[in-house]
């Protein structure tokens, strides 16, 4: 873990972000980060209610990007957290494989065209009715239960950037 | 010995499954592997299926000591549902025991009991 001036990061809510982490996408790594953040979030900001919602955001950001990572020697993630006292934000770089950016993309825009409690039901539904295919309750899970929106900003290199705003 | 009773539990790290009653399960701990539904899938499929066979009415599926799970596990409660939702025949009702103090509970059942409510019903123990 280190603070870091040079991250990709277009626009900051502070000076410095208060994490960055860079690792490998293995998912042996995200149950320790997840409650990492949540240590983090409740000892930083004293609340639980945020440590929770952390906890789902860091889990379903960091399993989205470890299950479609290339295999690139090049597709090490980056996650960071900031605060500027009012809003808090993670953000997750990573390098995915070309095929699933454009369902990534698809998927962002169909359910900001609903509020998060709306689009979470929704997946529910397309989840109950298309029982073989995978679950794609994650994005929609982040934004009801995290209390977050959701942007993706395409990089140089073929890398994107997950990022999830909300209020502390 | 009930069908239900005699379902074979998985073995799971980070969950602790327990048949509790002719009718009950209890989940405890976390459930964040890749695939859940390599453990969990054909078990509460199992479940189901004995539960039909023994003409139960009701089955109680206690997971407020479920503290974390992600969005494949809610899936598998969600297929859960779905397949009681779909009998035919004589039916049960699964009663998720749930915990106020634990968010992913308060969220994925109130979004699944608005899919399902005919067939599920949502207990809060704390």
């Amino acid at each position: 873990m280190e603070t870091a001036e040079h991250l990709p990061t277009s626009k900051r809510l502070a000076p410095y972000p208060l994490v960055f982490m860079r690792f490998r996408p293995a998912w042996a790594y995200i149950d320790g980060i997840r409650e990492f953040g949540r240590f983090f979030c409740q000892t930083t900001f004293g609340t639980p209610e945020l440590a929770e919602r952390a906890c789902v955001v860091i889990q379903e950001t960091l399993e989205n990007a470890v299950k479609y990572s290339s295999n690139s020697p090049d597709s090490e993630l980056e996650l960071s957290i900031e605060s500027d006292g009012s809003n808090i934000e993670f953000s997750v770089s990573s390098l995915p494989d070309a095929a699933h950016l454009n369902s990534l993309r698809e998927e962002l825009t169909g359910i900001q065209t609903l509020d998060p409690e709306q689009a979470y039901l929704a997946a529910f539904i397309r989840a109950a009715n298309e029982p073989e295919a995978s679950a794609r309750l994650g994005l929609a899970r982040i934004r009801y239960e995290g209390g977050v929106e959701l942007s993706m900003k395409e990089e140089s290199g073929g890398r994107i950037r997950i990022t999830a705003t909300g209020k502390l | 010995m009930s069908q239900f009773s005699a379902v074979q539990v998985p073995k799971t790290e980070t969950v602790a499954i327990q048949l509790t009653a002719p009718n009950q399960v209890k989940l405890s701990g976390t459930i964040t592997q890749k695939e859940p539904a390599n453990d969990l899938a054909g078990f509460f499929k199992a479940l189901h299926t004995a539960a039909l066979a023994d003409q139960l009415t009701e089955v109680r599926a206690d997971v407020s000591g479920l503290t974390f799970v992600n969005s494949s596990a809610i899936r598998l409660f969600v297929d859960w549902a779905t397949w009681l939702k779909n009998e035919r025949g004589a039916r049960y009702t699964l009663r998720f025991v749930t915990s106020r103090n634990v968010t992913w509970q308060k969220t994925a059942f109130m979004a699944l009991m608005s899919l399902t409510k005919e067939v599920l019903a949502v207990e809060h123990v704390t």
